[in-house]
């Protein structure tokens, strides 16, 4: 065994997966060899070090958590009465909401035919709990909370006037708008947006910085996107970005980069962001 | 060893056999992912997604490996998807990295890498070999099962990244025999 063979199977060695005859020509040469018994010497203070050192404690709120997640998992088709009031055209209560909530389909002709008493608060929790197991339907869940109805940048425009926004047909990075929902806060109104990318889902979402938000069991972080102060919720790979000005917070759901593709989709949908504001006032 | 009775009670989504099978498996699977990600709060994040995952997949186990094995690898899916999309660590280490090296007297900078900070600025699926091996102390078949490769490229698999985090570590380990070529120390 020269020293290349013998450096290949120190490795192996140290971890107890070498077969018996390997071992013994092993031994055999690092009687022989200081440069390999050294090598033995720095994989085996490798693997020591690796061990695990101290125990590493489970946060206590994790199970909770899971458990919170698995009773929502439970609830994924939401029962008939908490199913959004949606009508099309003549054809009252017969769209399942599996397809109210399968953004993207072509809801044309969708009438609003009523409004829930929500506090003008945007509870962004129903969502962020989805994520895991599908972005869409929990967009879809979320929107079905504050009564969405969909229509046209124009509806939007004229709906919620007090809001700066856009909602271009396509985004930075190929994001094709899916379609456009007008929404109610309380007594606030509210825009949002859903795109896609191949599959990849994005979400809008615009509201008064008034309307205060809440995140459930997430944590609130502060954050930097392209030139502005942000915060964002973190679920997986999913983050759930808000940049605020004094008329709206554009809250972008998506998994993209906060340094290279989130910067240009959030000047995209807030063109007129001042620079360096974003921080939220709730 | 994870019972089969539970299995089958998971199976059949019993919250306690869940909470049970939680108990016997969050330590390691937590550590793992805490050492994968360098963050409390993203190894918080994705151990739920992992168990969210495993109880609503526990149909599909087939009982090829261990049910430990096939949490690891649930695990491991997890934060690779995560770290692929997030590229994160790699900027928090090399952040953590600029704030262990100090400038010298003499103007040099001398780096005190450690071992955790040099193995989280490792490439993700390197990363996780070396968990899974040292750390959690899976043999190379069940690596073989977490990672989703050959058995027997788990040694040339571990032996490149072992190199990889040498190649890191280089300038600051405190090497044994240290006047050795091979193992140079004090330079950055």
């Amino acid at each position: 065994m020269n020293c290349e063979q013998a450096q290949e199977n120190l490795g192996p060695y140290v971890d107890g997966e070498l077969a018996p005859d390997a071992c013994t020509a092993l031994e055999v040469h690092l009687e022989d060899c200081d440069t390999c018994r050294a090598e033995l010497a720095t994989v085996r203070k490798l693997a020591s070090d690796l061990a695990p050192q101290v125990d590493t404690l489970v946060p206590e709120n994790l199970w909770t958590a899971i458990e919170q997640r698995l009773d929502e998992a439970g609830e994924a088709t939401p029962p008939t009465a908490r199913r959004p009031r949606w009508r099309v055209g003549r054809a009252p209560y017969a769209l399942a909401a599996a397809v109210v909530f399968a953004v993207g389909l072509s809801l044309v002709g969708l009438v609003w035919t009523g409004s829930s008493a929500h506090a003008s608060t945007v509870d962004f929790s129903v969502l962020l709990n989805g994520l895991p197991l599908d972005a869409n339907q929990a967009f879809g869940k979320f929107l079905a909370l504050y009564d969405a109805r969909e229509g046209s940048l124009a509806d939007a425009r004229q709906y919620a006037p007090d809001l700066s926004f856009d909602i271009p047909d396509l985004l930075p990075g190929g994001f094709h708008l899916q379609a456009i929902y007008l929404l109610r806060f309380g007594k606030l109104e509210g825009v949002a947006a859903a795109y896609d990318r191949d599959g990849e889902f994005l979400g809008a979402v615009f509201h008064r910085p008034v309307a205060k938000e809440h995140f459930g069991q997430h944590k609130d972080y502060p954050c930097v996107v392209g030139k502005h102060d942000g915060h964002k919720v973190s679920v997986g790979a999913w983050r759930l970005v808000h940049l605020t000005d004094p008329t709206t917070c554009h809250c972008v759901l998506s998994r993209l980069d906060e340094r290279t593709e989130l910067p240009d989709v959030m000047a995209a949908v807030a063109p007129a962001l001042p620079e360096g504001t974003g921080r939220h006032g709730h | 060893m994870i019972e089969h009775d539970l299995l089958e009670r998971c199976r059949a989504g019993n919250r306690d056999a869940q909470r049970e099978l939680y108990d016997q498996t969050s330590a390691p699977i937590y550590r793992l992912l805490l050492k994968m990600t360098a963050s409390p709060d993203d190894a918080f994040d994705l151990a739920q997604e992992t168990y969210l995952k495993a109880f609503t997949q526990l149909g599909r186990f087939d009982g090829r490996s261990s049910l430990a094995t096939w949490l690891y690898r649930v695990a491991v899916n997890e934060a690779l998807q995560f770290l692929r999309r997030a590229k994160q660590t790699r900027v928090k280490l090399q952040e953590l990295a600029a704030e262990d090296c100090a400038a010298s007297e003499n103007g040099r900078t001398t780096a005190r890498l450690d071992v955790n900070n040099a193995l989280a600025m490792l490439p993700p699926n390197d990363r996780a070999m070396l968990l899974l091996r040292y750390q959690e102390g899976l043999n190379y078949r069940s690596i073989a099962a977490t990672i989703g490769c050959a058995e027997g490229t788990v040694a040339s698999r571990l032996n490149r990244a072992r190199e990889r985090l040498r190649n890191l570590l280089q300038n600051s380990y405190e090497w044994e025999g240290s006047d050795s070529p091979m193992h140079p120390k004090d330079r950055c």
